[in-house]
């Protein structure tokens, strides 16, 4: 399969069973929102290290967001849920209260709820208020800029991590400019998000290593470096490969940004240094759900 | 379904305890099951068919019409449905009511949403004392739900109160929100002396500032409440009469207290509320 000119590999996307939840940070102006998103999504890129994956899904104009001021959505994935319990509580106390005049509300609505201000409401050391509006509990934490508002609880989603696809091109420069216009379109995905600096990610790696210590290792069957040395993936004409890591709350929409990501990618072509499109896998052994890039682009 | 409608035929002699006639109670009755029921008339009992002329069959939307304050307890424990009250209603409405909605174009008497735990009450003139009060006998008044008054509120709003919201839109009587515990009551128009006494928790909204400091009361001056933001927004969302506040600001003068309680209760009087503008 060939789109502009670009060969799609006859492969798949592995990816894992997550926890997710969706939160809003909201803000005196959306600078500050940003801010505060930008800060808990921080060092978020891989669970491997980061105890969790959280990104940017949307901003959000005031009349989407439940005080009425600008505000931005996170997702925050994890494996378990009580590694989202303590990743949300640490990122939310860290990265959203210390940020001037934000506040902090649940963006995904499930039966399955984990504390959010129910943690935090302690930091106002017994002068915080506890409000109930239209039956939903909020703290009001007093603190210097203010109140740091702050909803109960949030709800938690089963999601997937780890839909994939892999940008192989001519130079690492040329790759980059096509993997920018899928994280544009992968963006206006909802439910979706790309959790590595920028989107993507410029060392994907295998599950496993030589050394005993090491969870994960280098893909050198994709590394242009080793080709000659290893059973390389990569044909003489490829210089670069760049990965499009992809979370999502459902199948649905991790599908949905790998296709609107693939197409953008391939608009580039062959001329523009885009030679082939493909994906991570381990065999279809470990992860429940396959994306199969093909199918996803027909 | 047409809603199942209750026309009074004259004013009763006695009151009606209007207890056994909510929506959910006689959800899947016919109407000859509905005309045998009993209601309380003073010391007599009364079939509901000698006092009301029955329409409709659709329980779950109930119509009261030509409605007198002889009715009490319209709406009591009720859980699920509508309520609609075209004339007055008597005490007690609403009384510990647990879900669904009443709403009475006319006044109300005392005691509305007394001991609530949900649902919404929506009252479009004036109602009594102790609106959302602990009943007579309980240390708890309303604990959850909304009681909108459109009109005037008598004395005591909020007595006792343990959660919930209530909005009056006219002007209240005294002893607003004393010995309050929990819950949010806003209250836009002129208010009565002795506001807040004994409060220990909760807060109180006024759009207009009260003739005197609390007693127990300390300022902390002007401020920006950006919970104010949040309230007035999800308001609008339970009621669209209450979407008015959309248009108010967060900015009001922060009172703590009841202090002499040791109470961390809050009234905050809004900078911005439009005054008079509201009903």
């Amino acid at each position: 399969m060939r789109i502009n000119g670009v060969l799609i590999d006859n492969t798949f996307a592995e990816a894992f069973p997550m926890k997710a939840t969706r939160l809003i940070i909201t803000a005196i102006t959306p600078k500050w929102a940003y801010r505060a998103a930008n800060s808990l999504t921080g060092f978020a890129s891989s669970v491997i290290g980061c105890g969790c994956e959280a990104d940017i899904e949307r901003e959000l104009p005031p009349e989407e967001t439940p005080d009425g001021r600008p505000g931005i959505a996170v997702i925050i994935f994890a494996m378990s849920r009580k590694q989202l319990i303590e990743q949300v509580s640490k990122r939310v106390g860290q990265s959203v209260m210390t940020t001037p005049t934000s506040a902090c509300f649940a963006g995904s609505h499930s039966d399955d709820q984990i504390p959010l201000g129910k943690t935090l409401r302690y930091f106002g050391d017994g002068f915080q208020i506890s409000k109930k509006v239209n039956g939903v509990r909020y703290w009001r934490i007093p603190v210097m800029h203010g109140e740091f508002l702050c909803q109960d609880t949030t709800g938690i989603v089963p999601a997937i991590g780890g839909g994939n696809f892999m940008v192989m091109a001519k130079t690492s420069r040329l790759g980059l400019a096509a993997c920018e216009c899928a994280i544009k379109a992968i963006r206006a995905v909802h439910g979706a998000v790309t959790t590595f600096p920028g989107g993507i990610v410029g060392s994907g790696s295998k599950v496993g290593s030589k050394y005993k210590f090491m969870q994960a290792s280098t893909n050198e069957i994709f590394c242009p470096t080793l080709k000659g040395q290893v059973k390389s993936m990569l044909t003489e004409d490829i210089g670069s490969v760049l990965e499009i890591v992809i979370d999502g709350l459902n199948e649905a929409a991790i599908r949905e940004a790998m296709r609107a990501g693939v197409k953008a990618v391939c608009k580039f072509g062959p001329r523009k240094g885009i030679y082939r499109i493909g994906a991570g896998n381990y065999g279809g052994k470990l992860g429940r759900y396959h994306f199969h890039l093909r199918d996803i682009m027909k | 379904m047409t809603p199942l409608s209750l026309t009074l035929r004259r004013n009763p002699f006695a009151r009606i305890d209007m207890s056994p006639l909510t929506p959910d109670r006689l959800a899947g009755l016919g109407r000859d099951a509905i005309a045998r029921i009993m209601l309380a008339c003073g010391r007599q009992r009364i079939r509901v068919s000698e006092l009301f002329d029955i329409a409709g069959r659709d329980a779950s939307l109930l119509r009261i019409r030509r409605a007198t304050v002889q009715l009490f307890r319209v709406g009591f424990q009720m859980q699920s449905g509508s309520v609609e009250i075209a004339g007055n209603a008597g005490d007690n409405l609403g009384e510990r009511i647990q879900g669904g909605e009443i709403r009475v174009r006319g006044d109300a008497g005392e005691w509305v949403g007394a001991s609530m735990l949900g649902g919404n009450i929506t009252v479009q003139g004036n109602v009594g004392d102790r609106a959302g009060a602990a009943l007579p006998g309980q240390l708890i008044g309303m604990k959850g739900g909304l009681i909108l008054v459109v009109g005037n509120a008598g004395d005591r709003v909020g007595e006792r109160m343990r959660g919930g919201t209530i909005v009056t839109l006219g002007d209240t009587g005294s002893y607003l929100a004393c010995r309050m515990r929990a819950g949010t009551i806003i209250a836009m128009g002129r208010t009565g002396p002795h506001i807040g006494i004994g409060m220990r928790r909760g807060t109180l909204v006024m759009g207009r500032k009260p003739a005197a400091m609390p007693t127990g009361f300390r300022s902390a001056g002007a401020l920006k409440m950006e919970f104010l933001r949040l309230l007035f927004k999800q308001l609008g969302t339970v009621q669209t009469r209450l979407a008015l506040f959309r248009s108010f600001g967060p900015e009001a003068i922060r009172m703590a207290g009841d202090l002499s309680v040791g109470g961390k209760g809050e009234i905050l009087v809004l900078l911005n509320g439009s005054q008079g503008q509201t009903k």
